[in-house]
Order: C-alpha cells, then structure tokens, then sequence
C-alpha cells in the first residue's frame, strides 16, 4: 500500500482516498463542515484546508487524494489561521442562539467554534436575517443558523433521489430553502437534520424536549423492516426522544427512514397495554389484572384445548426459539406459525420497497423465523380453538375467526379487545436479542430502557406459564 | 480607430473593427476568411498543437495560461466526446474587447474555433455569450448561419471529412460564470458555481467530456498563427514567452478611450495613458491605474512606466489580466470606487465557499460605512486581514479578484482612507 505521511504519522492509503479519511485512520482529526463521507466533495466551507508540503497554497483536505510520498501538516500557523478566519466567517451572520437552539451540545459548529474560533467578534455591521417558511411535519427550518454546506441539498440529490432542497439568490444572499417553498416529501427527511452541521435543519418532534446533553444513548438495530438499519436510541429517565442514524456501510451507510426513525413511538403509546389484562367470566373488556391471574386465565383458555402458537416475525431469534421450545413441551401437537407482513409471507417474496433502504417486509427477521423453520401463517387455517399471538410491536395481527385469543407481547388496547388474555412483554428498545437481516446479517438489539410498566420478557413469562399455577 | 502599432508590424484586428466587416463577404475578400482552416486540415493535429505552442499565445481573457499547452492537455482518445468552449462571457468590469471582436469579424472567431475544434479532436463547440450582449449574440447566429450555408461548419467542412458544429449559448448575466467550471455548469443548465479541480476541464469538463475553454481573442487569434507559424506570432511579441499582439480596453478619466491593439510588450502604461489615450480628462493628474480588469491591485500614478505585459507587471504585485485599463483622475475618491468595486464582488459572488460568500459582503459593509463618514481606526487592519483570510483560501479565483483591490487600495492609498475616518467625508467633496 502506498504511504504519505500526516503530522509526522506515516499513513497507508487505497489510491484514491482522501486526506481526512487518511488522516482519521492515524488519529488526525481534521475539522469540517460541509464534508460528508457519503455524499460528493464540493469542499465549500474550506474549514479542512491543510498545508501539503511542495504546495504554496492551502489544499482542502476532503478534494485532495493523498499520494505517496505526500507530507502533510494539519498545525502548522497558516492552517490555524485559516481555521480560524473560517470560523469567524461562519459565526459572523450566525444567531449565536445556543441556549435556545435543539443542535446545542452536538453541533459541529459550536463544537468546531470551540476548538478552532476566537472568543471576540469584530463584527459591527448587521446581521443577515431571513424568513423562514414551513418545511412540513418533519423538518424545523432556521435559516438564520445556516452555514451553507450544502449537506441537504447533496442528501436530496443523491441519496433520496429528489431534488428538494435547492440554493436560491447568490452569494452572500444564498439562501437554502425548498424548491417553489413546498413542504418537503421525501420519507427520509429525518436525515436532514441527522446531517446538519449546525441547528439550521431540526426534527418537529425533538423540538425543545430534550437538551442533547442529557441524553444517554444506545446503539442498536431498526425493527421497522427487514434491512434492520443501524440506530442510536437515545433516552433520558427511561423515556426515549429520539432515534437516529448510526452508521454501517454495509447495511444503511448512515441514513434511516422517517418510518423507522418515528417507530419508536408506539412504545410509549398511552394505549399501549403494560399490565397484564383478562376478560373475567362476566366483563365485556379487558381489565388489568395480576400476573398470577392473568397466567391463570391464559392456562385454562388453553388447557385441553386444539392450540396454535403464531410469532410474529418482528421477534427475536432467541424469543422465537423460547416459544417454540414451549410449544413443544407444553403444547405437544400444537403448530407454530408466524406472522408479520401479510403481503410479505417468505424471503423470496420480500424485497426493496424503494430504491433507497425501506424493504418490503415490515418485521425485522422475517428471516430468522425461517432459519427456525417456522412456517408463514395462512388467514384461512382453522385448524384450532385457541391462538397464541406473541407479537413484537410490528407485526400486523392477522384476523383469527372462531378461535380464542391470547396475547403475549406488544399491543394497543383497541387492536386486542377481543382477546380473552393479555401478557405484557417487551418492546425492541427494552430487550437483547438477535435478527438476521435480508442480507442473511446477524444483528444485536440492545436494551435502551427498562421495561414500561409490568411488562416482561418473554422468557420468565413462559418459563411461569409452563412451571407455575395450581398444582395438579 | 488606432494608428498606434509599430511601423514594421501590422495589427491583426483592429483595422477590421468597422460595420462592413462583419458579413462573410468582406472576411473572404479582405481577410482571407477560411483559407487557414483549409490549411489546417493539411496539418496534423500535433503539427497544429505545435504550431500554438510556439506561437506563445498566450490566454486574453484573464490569466494569461499558454494555450498551446492548455491544448496539449485533451487527452488524444476519450470514451466521451470532446468539446471546444468559447468564453465570451467578457465579465471583468473594464473589459469590451471581445465584444468588438464578436461585433466586427465574427467570422474570425469561427474560423479559430473550428481550426480548435480539429486540433483537440471536438466536434462541438459553444460559444458562451454573456446575457448583456444581446446584439453580439444575434450577430454571431447570423454569422455562424453564413458558416454553415457556406460549408464551414456542420458535416464534412471543405470536404475534410471534418464535422464540427457550433451553437451560441447565452448567459443570464453573472460574472461567476467567466470562470471556466461555473461557465461549463451554467452551460450545463445547472447553478453557475465553479467546480472543485481537479478534475481540470481538459479531463472533464462540458458534459464530463475533455473540453478546453478558451477565451474569444484566444480563439480569434488562432487564424492568424496558423497562417503565419507560431515563430511569427511569438516574434510579433517584444518579451520572451509572450507572443502576437494584443488588445487593450482604456476606460476612465483619459480623452480617448477605446480598444487599441499593441504587440505585446511593446508599451509602457504610461504611453498608453498619456500618448496613445491623449492623457488626463481636464488635464488633470492622474491619480491611479486599474491595470487589467477591475480584480488587478490598483496602481499609483508613479507606477505606470510599467510595460504593459504579463510579466512585468506580475513583478510589481499587480496583473495584466483581461487588458482593461481603468484611469482614474486626481479628483475622483478613491473610497467610492473602492466601495464600487467591493460592491461588484459581494454581487458577484456564487456564495459557495465560505470566505468569499461572507468575506465579500463584509469588505463591502465596512468600506460603504467608511464613505458614508462612520468608519473607525481599526476598520482598515480589520479590513487588511479580511483580504488575508479571503485571499487564496477560497474555491476559485473570485476571492482573489475581491480582496486583491481592496488590499492594494488601503496600502496604497491609506490617507484617502483615513481621512474618510477621521473627517467623516470625503476630503475631495
């Protein structure tokens, strides 16, 4: 491999490859703005510009490919001084509005500002100020903060497939906005604040809820379809505010769907059942009730009964392994089937729902339930009394006619009405497990919360479900 | 229009830059319109290569780049095709030779393009047409229409076996789009903002294709070099490595303004000014010279016995750039024009590049608050390190053409400046 050489750090480098990326690989940190690994170099902040020996003028590190043999400095007086003229160029028409602004305490410009900028201002003259219009349900706009990398309009172009975000007027007028001023439609917008260097692009629904600083972040996986994009999960006092994008080039590079990004919510849903419910011998409806009873009820509805067990395919390896492991002891001749998407009942009818990264199957391990060799559930079989429905939080229920139900997983209170018992158990964010993505990709959930209310892993529940009640 | 060249030497444009040269007719009669390119395709393209390189035609729209060598650069195969782009954009402020050019033998311009077009292989060319000139622009359609019902461009031109078409492109009036990449992406139909280089245009320009940009009496001057060799035209030139002659545009406080065409090095700014302009409006002192277009450091009035040529005048911190000398008078303020010109650069910027999207406007602010009697001791150092942070740190040249008068100006002329701040006015209203 051909070498150059970086702040005195020999560096091997693939031809091609640019100094940053170089650089980043022996340690060097090279501060920028407007470049991003996996969008086109326009190196238009010129915040990365480095002195490479032989060269008089300033090379910006993220258009400049390293060379064998090259020697570059990234400390010397004039790079310094450029960072610095750069960062006063960049806060001179900046709110400086920090306490108020939701990218506080992970923006790239205060960050940068810190190590790199003056503490004084020689500004006088007036602010620059735009207006700013609506943007649509996902996107909070303050052009004010803008610095112009350009970052949103190259993630439109080339990653979402739609030309969206343009530059209108010129020079120090530029402004970035929406082509006509329409609210934006691209399903993957949430990236645009991911990618924002500063607090000029922010989600609605993180708005002033949570100073980033208090967040506590977990890296795991999107249940929202089969691709199983990379997240961070972050929480703070066991409530989740946001997910985003983590970065993994062979699965989702460092973008996420909005489907995916918003998932989360329906953990928190206020009709979310986290307590353990039955239908008594008179009520109409659920009503809460004690594990012992509810396990109580969930036995006899079964007991000597014709059962089928259905997993949803937005389970985990190890959750669909646990109930088939039950069914065999408990329910000897009982069929297991899953379900999740019902146009989508096989890998091989899965697919890629946009050319992007949404995927056809909207449970996570469509693929996993059939490494288990379970088979896909069909809506006409009637071969039972009873169903059993372990559901993540994903899968669509399938309709179950003239069989009783029970419930054991995730689930709304309305989509369960008719069910004769509820076991809570536990969402994608508040247990460990493992999906195997379309790719065939073994992947690891990670809890981000504790469980909600008194729900439970599906373990212990089977595992008293299976040992507990009245002795015989 | 001049009377101004050396006995011995003719003037390659000038005595044409009349109304009745501009129809086919009178380039075939008088100037021997379309015979070179005959001769041309006798050459090989090496042998043409060759030719301008000796020639030491050097490149007339700004940055005097040997042409010859830029053209070596087109690599001799490409999987997509070449083109051959012509910047009639003519944007520096001073600047109008290339109009004249356009305006009165067009067929010239042709001529050299489809010459050009041979040599690196392209066979299609556009001429890029700043949007101002919309009277050019019709003149070189009726022209380049002349061309084709005559033969020399389209489908095998004088039974060469060359095709070569050409279309006129207009622009919507930036100055960003003279710089080459910007040009290719405004003719592209996309935003006028230069582009990262490399990949220099000569690897991918128009379209991702090989393309050479050169400007109009580059291209104009191509006939002449071929007809005569590249040891005639580098000879026309009194300095080493700077050949033929050239055009100049004098504007400002002179007597005679005008176009006026010299062989290169052969004249002081100060025979320019002085005995070929006439001198000083009023017959008043001169106070400064802008050399070559308005993005050159400015010049004072002790400064002009300079000749008038790339190099020398890049000894002394300046440039002979696009040729436009501005003159300007003793009693004319210095801020204001400054303020003028840094008002140009903030327009004028595309506003991609940090510096020089923020910097110019803050030059700006500073030097109008100046004028307008608020500025302050420490405006003029504030103002110097702009320049330093804007100078040679941005994406293209336009950083460069905007700090390099306002830092010429406040070295130069730092009294007219402070008296501004100190006085609250101008010390000449």
């Amino acid at each position: 491999m051909p070498k150059c050489i970086i702040d005195g750090r020999e560096a091997e480098f693939k031809p091609g490859e640019n100094i940053i990326e170089v650089a980043k690989r022996v340690g060097v940190e090279i501060p920028v703005f407007c470049y991003h690994p996996g969008l086109t170099v326009v190196a238009q902040c010129r915040m990365c510009a480095v002195e490479i020996e032989k060269n008089p003028k300033l090379q910006t590190a993220c258009s400049t490919p390293a060379a064998e043999g090259m020697v570059v400095h990234t400390t010397t007086p004039k790079v310094v001084q450029n960072q610095k003229a750069i960062m006063e160029f960049l806060l001179i028409n900046h709110p400086l509005d920090c306490p108020i602004c939701d990218k506080s305490g992970e923006c790239d410009l205060q960050d940068n500002s810190y190590k790199f900028g003056s503490p004084y201002s020689r500004y006088t003259e007036e602010r620059r100020t735009y207006l700013d219009l609506d943007m649509g349900p996902v996107i909070k706009k303050n052009m004010n903060r803008c610095i112009h990398c350009t970052r949103c309009i190259r993630f439109g172009d080339e990653i979402a497939g739609i030309h969206e975000m343009v530059a209108v007027k010129r020079g120090n007028w530029t402004e970035i906005t929406t082509l006509n001023s329409k609210e934006l439609t691209t399903e993957y917008a949430g990236n645009y604040a991911d990618i924002c260097p500063t607090g000029s692009l922010t989600l609605k629904d993180f708005r002033f809820k949570k100073r980033s600083w208090f967040l506590k972040k977990t890296a795991t996986v999107c249940e929202g379809c089969s691709r199983g994009c990379n997240i961070e999960v972050q929480e703070d006092g066991n409530t989740i505010y946001r997910c985003i994008a983590r970065e993994n080039l062979e699965v989702n590079k460092y973008w996420i769907c909005d489907e995916g990004r918003f998932n989360y919510h329906y953990v928190h849903d206020s009709a979310r059942v986290l307590e353990p419910a039955t239908k008594g011998a008179t009520a109409a409806s659920l009503t809460s009730t004690t594990w012992e009873q509810g396990l109580e009820v969930a036995r006899n509805v079964s007991a000597g009964k014709k059962v089928v067990f259905l997993v949803g395919s937005d389970l985990t390896l190890e959750e669909g392994q646990q109930i088939l492991d039950f069914a065999k002891s408990k329910y000897t001749s009982a069929p297991v089937y899953h379900f999740g998407t019902p146009t989508v009942k096989t890998t091989q009818e899965d697919g890629e729902a946009d050319p992007i990264l949404k995927m056809k199957s909207k449970t996570s391990n469509l693929n996993g339930m059939e490494k288990l060799g379970i088979k896909p559930f069909d809506p006409s079989f009637t071969g039972a009394e009873v169903a059993i429905v372990f559901r993540g939080g994903r899968a669509k229920l399938p309709e179950l006619k003239s069989m009783k139900r029970i419930g054991v997983g995730v689930f709304n209170l309305p989509q369960v009405e008719s069910y004769e018992a509820i076991l809570p158990s536990l969402s994608f964010v508040e247990k460990s497990g493992t999906i195997i993505n379309f790719q065939g990709k073994e992947q690891k959930l990670k809890p981000a919360i504790r469980p909600l209310g008194q729900s439970k892993a599906i373990a212990e529940i089977l595992m008293v479900w299976a040992n507990g009640g009245k002795k015989a | 229009m001049s009377d101004t060249m050396d006995e011995t030497v003719e003037t390659m444009f000038i005595q044409h830059f009349q109304e009745e040269s501009r129809p086919l007719a009178y380039y075939l009669k008088s100037m021997d319109g379309y015979k070179t390119v005959k001769k041309a395709f006798g050459m090989s393209q090496d042998d043409i290569i060759g030719e301008m390189k000796k020639s030491w035609l050097r490149g007339r729209g700004g940055a005097s780049f040997p042409t010859g060598t830029k053209w070596g650069f087109i690599p001799k195969q490409s999987p997509k095709p070449k083109y051959l782009v012509c910047n009639a954009d003519e944007s520096e402020p001073g600047t109008f030779k290339d109009r004249d050019i356009m305006r009165y033998t067009p067929h010239l311009l042709i001529e050299g393009m489809v010459i050009g077009g041979f040599a690196i292989g392209a066979h299609v060319g556009y001429i890029y047409i700043r949007g101002e000139y919309a009277r050019e622009a019709k003149l070189l359609d009726e022209a380049i229409d002349e061309a084709y019902e005559a033969g020399y461009l389209g489908k095998n031109i004088l039974g060469s076996g060359f095709d070569f078409d050409l279309t006129v492109h207009r622009g919507a009036g930036a100055y960003i789009c003279g710089e080459e990449t910007a040009l290719l992406n405004s003719l592209e139909g996309k935003r006028g903002e230069p582009r990262v280089k490399p990949p220099f245009p000569a690897q991918a320009g128009a379209f991702g294709g090989p393309t050479i940009v050169n400007n109009v009496e580059t291209l104009a001057s191509v006939p002449f070099i071929i007809k005569n060799g590249g040891d005639w035209y580098a000879k026309l030139g009194k300095l080493e490595k700077s050949g033929g002659t050239r055009l100049f545009c004098v504007s400002g406080h002179v007597k005679k303004p005008g176009v006026y065409e010299f062989a290169s090095g052969s004249v002081t700014l100060r025979q320019i000014i002085y005995e070929h302009c006439h001198g000083i409006l009023g017959d008043k002192k001169l106070k400064a010279v802008i050399p070559g277009g308005s993005s050159a450091p400015v010049l004072t009035a002790d400064e002009i016995d300079v000749i008038a040529d790339i190099e020398p005048m890049s000894k002394i911190g300046t440039m002979l750039g696009s040729a436009a000398i501005v003159v300007i008078s003793e009693d004319y303020c210095i801020v204001k024009l400054l303020r003028r010109i840094a008002h140009f650069y903030a327009h004028e910027s595309c506003g991609q590049c940090t510096p020089c999207r923020e910097g110019t406007r803050w030059m700006w602010d500073i030097i109008e608050r100046i004028e307008a009697g608020h500025g302050r001791d420490q405006d003029l150092q504030l103002l110097l390190d702009i320049t330093e942070n804007v100078g040679m740190k941005t994406l293209c040249a336009l950083g460069d053409a905007a700090a390099g008068p306002v830092a010429s100006f406040v070295k130069k002329f730092r009294a007219d400046f402070e008296a501004h701040i100190r006085g609250g006015k101008c010390p000449n209203a």
